[in-house]
Formats: structure tokens, C-alpha cells, sequence
């Protein structure tokens, strides 16, 4: 256990009653936001589906789910938390701890976080560093461990900065996607981490209980595809509930999650036989692609979208905060611990589409990514969303644009901050695309 | 209307003709702004507010504008008015107070794409204003005393306040003012045009919005771009007359 006398490298020591002053402003506005975001989205869908009862419930991060962790921590669980899709969740699964994402959404903490780096640094990575020095967020407070995987500059120190104050475990992502040593080299980090675990927990993790997990995500990778397969045709639910709905499987029990989410998908399965649909079918299809968008105040590009004048409907996205999450099963052929283990490492590492990657065809699979969505999902355009220094993501969208271009769809590079300041100039951009792609469907 | 940052601009359209125009300062009340600016333009043309068919409006503060039935996005104002003006434009470059815009359009004055300078005014006409404050001449006599240059001086002009600190090293290093005139144009037209380049420059290319108007501005951004521009007369009328234009089809559409 990490011993709190030891000296801190990054984070400065803020007094006791500074600290929970500052928590309290923004757990309050942050609850009220919260609220904010729900009311909208029940009002943007006069039929709203029952089923979304339960991820509203949810979707308050103080609310039942961090009770919930919090009596399993007293029977005795550990949870641990990860700040990027590459951490493999199965293992946490399968040492019977609890797996948690703590990435943070919360704008006001970014600017705490400039106490600690400078204001170009990434704002999720600012805003998670603030979101620790007032110890806001509730699952990265609860978590015992993390797993920081190093992708990106601001993620690679966000492990480092986060270790002045919990165990962290890096995992050393390779950049080079196709050649065997990487393949090699990320499989050896899996088994690593597996010993981590088992260490950490005291629980040894089987074959029978490491099977159990992948089953256990193989049951939930398929709700969420039934989920995003019901979003190919003619809108039966708000992009905002189903991004919801997919972020909320990285803080829900999973199994819970799942039953859910084939509740939600009856109930759309009915409502496109009713030919109930929750907007125009010639609203503008919209893809979002880019930054993550972490609840609960990232959601201001959504909304803009959802309620523009006119009014567009997303139907899709390419971003780790949605479809990336689960959309990749982990493909077993023998049940053996070794094949298990490699079948996760491929899973991790092949199927990611993140921009922390290069090839020899450079990251052509998100390009493939995003060709087979804008076709199969009828995509009309896509916002390429990008906040100020996601250096990554900015730097692929010259390549993305070329290859949307060719395929004649617009795309639009929309870059933020962690604020609300910008609403009014986002909605300008926003409604302007909307605008032109609605002249477009008309021509 | 063009309910701008700075100024409202008002053109009343008739049987496709521009019969009344105003103009006035946006201030702190741009819906009081462009009231006035609605009946002086009404007034030119001989008509009563119970005589229009449709008003449209665009620019930052459309959602402040009086009488308007709909609105048009900025960029969609601009083709159709550029179109209008100048029937073979393809790109238009709009450099207004706060925001520089470029847009893409159709031979019908579509846009088909568009790109804005994200949250930063260094390619803007606020630029010239508070640049010329630290030079102490007037705005309108930047452009004149930058085409007095006889060679470049680069500033970095990342944001306006850098470039104001670029400019005080400049003056530190005793340059002439017509150098640090000119090269605050240049650092502007640097911006615009890697913005312009980034959407792919299709010609004729046309210049609109108020820093249309300013010859310093104009001769920069012709050097970085290796083309001429074409500037239509009255270039800050681009964004009402485009509203205006889509307002009559509008009421084409939906007579009531």
C-alpha cells in the first residue's frame, strides 16, 4: 500500500477545508448538470423508452452505482480503475475486482488541473488531474489500483501524475500496430498485468473464471451491437440516450448493464414496427468521430446537434467514450489459458482504432472504420471533434478529410476547450453544417 | 439583417433588385441597432415594415434580431450572395471584426464546405484595430501606410495578444511604421490563407466583409495566395444581401 507521508512529485498539497470547499461547488453544479442534461434529453423524445429510466439512473456518477462499489469495498473488493479502452477489463473481472473507467468529464476541475500543467496540455488530462486534487470523482476515489496505458503524450503522464497519490500500473502500448513483435510484446504486457492483478487481489485468476469474463463480455458486446445495429435505419432513438447507454458500461456492473440494454432494444425493436420514429427520417444523419466526449459535461456537441435549428440526429460515432468500447469481441477458438490470453491481447490491440497508432498503411483501420459506418449507417456528414490539445486526433483529421472527400460527405473539424464559454460560437458552426447538409439532401 | 459583432447591415431585396440598404453600430443593444438600421433601409426604399414579405437574418447575434421569420448560418449567406455579385465565385473569403470564414459553394450558391479561424481573432479585423492602436494611428490609415513598406518584417501573430507583444519588439528594434503595418497584414493573411488552403481554393475566389475594404489587408492576402481576389462593391453588405436573397426564396416556398 502506498504510504501517504511519501513526497509528491506533481500534485500540490491543498488544505483539507480548500479541498472539500472546491468539491462541494462542483459536485453541486455537476449534480445540476446532470439534472440539466436528462431533462433535455427526455424532452427531445416525446416517446422516450422506458427502459432509459434506468440509465438515467445511471448516469448519476454520485448516485446508486457509487453506493454500490462502495458496499462491495466493504465485503472486502478491490476496484480498479483504467484511464484508456486498452486496459483489459476481463482479468479485473476474472480476480472478482470491480473494473471502472475515471476519465474525467468535468470542465470546471481542468482549470485546477492548471494549477499542476501548463493550459496546452489536453483538458481530459488536466481536468482528471483537477478532478484528483479535490478528490471529486467517486470511481476514481474508490479505485485501489489503476491502469494507465500508455497512449498518448498526455495520457502517458497522466499515469505518473495520478501515482502521487494511488498505485498505478503503466501498460506499454506499442505504436506499431502490424508487426508480430508488437503483438509479442503487448501479450507479454497482458500476462504482466495478469500477475499484477492476482498479486494485488490475492485472488488467482482460472481459466474457468477468466473464461466466465470473456462470456460475460461476449454476452454484452452483443446488446451493444443489437443497440447500434437498431440505429442503422430510420431513428428510433436519440443519439444522446444511446451514447448514454454505451458510455455507461464502462462504470456499470456488467452484466446488469447488458440485461438492460436488451430490454432498451425490445422496446426500439417495437417502436420501428409502430414506425414510431423520434425525429424525421430526412433528418441529417450525423457521425461524431474524435476526441472522447466524457459525461457528464461533454455533452454540449451532442445537445447542439440534437436540438439544432435545423436538427440533426446521430446515429453514429467513432470515439473511445462510445462505439469503440465493446464493439470488438474477443475471438476464442480454445479455451485454453494461453489462447484466451492471446485472443485478448489481439482483441486489444488489432481491433483499436486510436490514432495513437501508425502502420504501413499509416492508421488506415479507423479510415475503414469510418467508410463502413458513413455506408452502412447512411451517415449525411460527420463532425470531426477535437479538443485543444488532442494533439492526435488533430493531426489524423487532414487524412480522415481527404478519404470523406473522395466519398463525397462533408466533414466538419469542430475544436473546443473544456467550457461552456463556446456554446454560442459551436451552435454557429453546428447549425451551419446542419444547414448545408440539409441543402445538400434537398439538391 | 447582419447582426454582426460590430456593426448591423441591412438590405431590403424587391423583385430581385436591392432597393434600400443601412448600416449601424451593433453596440450594446443589436436588436435596437438593427431595428433602426430595418427603417432607415425601409425608408430608402419607400416602404413600410407591413410591406415585407420575409425577414431573414445571419451573423453572430441573429438570435437578438427583431421582425426576423428564419434564419440563415453566415456561411450560407455568403455564397448566395457572392454568387449573386460575382456568378463564377467558388471560394469566399469573409474577414469580418471577430472571425475570418472561408466557404466553398456551388455554381447555385450552395455551400458546400466551409472553415472558420476556431476561437482566435489574430486573423480578424480586431487584430488591425488593436494593432494600430499600438502603432498610435488611426485604423483606417493602417492599410495606406503598410503599402509605403519596402520590405517584410514577420511577425507570429498566434493570437492578438502575442502579435501586440510582437509588434512592441518590433518598435524596440526601431522598424519603420509602415513595416509593422505591413507586417501586421502579413501575419493576417498568413492565417486566412493556411485556412483557405486547408478547404482548397476554387476559382474566382472572392473577398467580402468589412476588412474587404482595407487595401493594406487586401495586397498581403493577394501576395500569400498568388491570386487576385475579387472584391464586389460594398463587400460588408455580402452577409444581409445573402440573407435577403435566401429570405425570397423563402417566401417562393411559403407565400403567407
Amino acid at each position: 500500500m502506498k504510504n501517504e507521508t511519501v513526497e509528491r512529485k506533481y500534485l500540490p498539497e491543498m488544505p483539507r477545508k480548500e479541498m472539500d470547499e472546491l468539491r462541494n461547488t462542483v459536485k453541486t453544479a455537476s449534480q445540476k448538470i446532470i439534472a440539466d442534461n436528462i431533462e433535455h434529453m427526455k424532452k427531445a423524445d416525446p416517446h422516450r423508452p422506458e427502459a432509459m429510466k434506468y440509465f438515467d439512473e445511471m448516469a448519476d456518477l454520485f448516485g446508486k452505482r457509487q453506493k454500490e462499489i462502495a458496499a462491495e469495498k466493504e465485503k472486502g473488493k478491490k476496484v480498479i480503475g483504467y484511464l484508456c479502452l486498452f486496459a483489459p477489463t476481463e482479468l479485473i473481472m476474472a480476480a472478482d475486482a470491480i473494473p471502472v473507467r475515471v476519465n474525467s468529464g468535468w470542465y470546471d476541475t481542468s482549470k485546477l488541473g492548471d494549477r499542476v500543467v501548463p493550459v496546452e496540455v489536453c483538458p481530459v488530462i488536466r481536468s482528471t488531474i483537477g478532478a484528483k486534487m479535490i478528490e471529486l470523482s467517486p470511481f476514481l476515489e474508490q479505485s485501489d489500483a489503476l491502469i494507465s496505458v500508455l497512449t498518448c503524450d498526455g495520457m502517458t503522464k497522466l499515469g505518473e501524475i495520478l501515482g502521487d497519490t494511488k498505485i498505478v500500473w503503466g501498460m506499454n502500448i506499442p505504436r506499431i500496430k502490424d508487426s508480430t513483435q508488437s503483438l509479442r510484446f503487448w501479450n507479454d504486457e497482458i500476462k504482466h498485468m495478469k500477475t499484477q492483478i492476482e498479486t494485488f487481489t490475492g485472488n488467482k485468476i482460472t481459466r474457468k473464471n477468466l473464461k466466465e469474463a470473456i462470456e460475460t463480455s461476449h454476452r454484452a458486446t452483443k446488446a451493444f451491437r443489437r443497440l447500434q445495429e437498431l440505429r442503422k435505419g430510420n431513428p428510433v432513438i436519440m443519439g444522446r440516450d444511446a451514447m448514454l447507454v454505451n458510455q455507461a458500461y464502462t462504470w456499470d456492473d456488467k452484466k446488469r448493464w447488458t440485461e438492460k440494454t436488451e430490454v432498451l432494444c425490445d422496446e426500439l425493436e417495437k417502436r420501428a414496427q409502430r414506425k414510431d420514429w423520434v425525429c424525421s427520417p430526412d433528418t441529417p444523419r450525423v457521425m461524431v468521430t474524435g476526441t472522447p466526449m466524457f459525461w457528464p459535461d461533454n455533452w454540449k456537441l451532442p445537445t447542439l446537434v440534437e436540438e439544432g435549428n435545423p436538427q440533426g440526429i446521430i446515429v453514429a460515432d467513432e470515439q473511445c467514450s462510445g462505439e469503440r468500447i465493446l464493439n470488438d469481441p474477443i475471438g476464442v477458438d480454445e479455451w485454453s489459458m494461453d489462447d484466451m490470453l492471446n485472443a485478448m491481447s489481439e482483441r486489444y490491440l488489432m481491433a483499436s482504432t486510436c490514432p495513437c497508432f501508425t502502420s504501413k498503411d499509416g492508421n488506415e483501420d479507423r479510415i475503414n472504420w469510418l467508410l463502413n459506418k458513413v455506408k452502412e449507417w447512411k451517415i449525411q456528414g460527420v463532425i470531426y471533434y477535437v479538443v485543444r490539445g488532442c494533439m492526435l486526433y488533430a493531426m489524423e483529421y487532414t487524412r480522415v478529410k481527404k478519404a470523406l472527400d473522395k466519398i463525397n460527405v462533408p466533414v466538419y473539424y469542430l475544436d473546443t476547450e473544456y467550457t461552456r464559454e463556446d456554446v454560442g460560437q459551436m451552435k454557429t458552426r453546428v447549425e451551419a453544417f446542419l444547414e448545408m447538409l440539409n441543402a445538400r439532401i434537398d439538391i | 439583417m447582419d447582426l454582426g459583432t460590430q456593426r448591423v447591415q441591412v438590405v431590403v431585396l424587391k423583385d430581385g433588385k436591392i432597393v434600400g440598404r443601412a448600416l449601424a453600430m451593433s453596440g450594446f443593444d443589436p436588436t435596437k441597432a438593427a431595428e433602426q438600421a430595418v427603417n432607415e433601409a425601409l425608408e430608402q426604399a419607400n416602404l413600410k415594415l407591413s410591406n415585407v414579405n420575409h425577414f431573414a437574418a445571419t451573423g453572430s447575434a441573429l438570435d437578438m434580431a427583431p421582425y426576423a421569420n428564419s434564419k440563415v448560418s453566415m456561411m450560407g449567406a455568403d455564397a448566395k450572395a457572392a454568387v449573386f455579385l460575382v456568378p463564377k465565385a467558388r471560394t469566399i473569403i469573409d474577414v469580418g471584426a471577430e472571425e475570418a470564414r472561408a466557404v466553398k459553394c456551388d455554381e447555385k450558391g450552395v455551400m458546400v464546405d466551409f472553415v472558420l479561424n476556431e476561437r482566435c481573432a489574430a486573423g480578424a479585423g480586431a487584430f488591425i484595430e488593436a494593432m494600430a492602436r499600438a502603432l498610435e494611428v488611426k485604423m483606417e490609415d493602417m492599410g495606406p501606410l503598410a503599402l509605403k513598406a519596402e520590405r517584410a518584417s514577420p511577425i507570429n501573430a498566434s493570437c492578438v495578444i502575442f502579435g501586440e507583444s510582437d509588434v512592441v519588439s518590433l518598435i524596440h528594434r526601431q522598424e519603420s511604421k509602415p513595416e509593422i503595418a505591413r507586417a501586421v497584414y502579413d501575419a493576417m493573411a498568413d492565417r486566412v490563407s493556411a485556412m483557405v488552403h486547408r478547404l482548397g481554393i476554387n476559382p474566382e475566389v472572392v473577398l467580402v466583409g468589412g476588412v474587404a475594404k482595407d487595401p493594406g489587408f487586401v495586397v498581403s492576402l493577394n501576395r500569400k495566395l498568388g491570386i487576385n481576389v475579387v472584391i464586389p462593391e460594398d463587400p460588408e453588405y455580402v452577409g444581409a444581401l445573402g440573407a435577403a436573397l435566401i429570405a425570397a426564396t423563402r417566401v417562393k416556398e411559403d407565400p403567407k
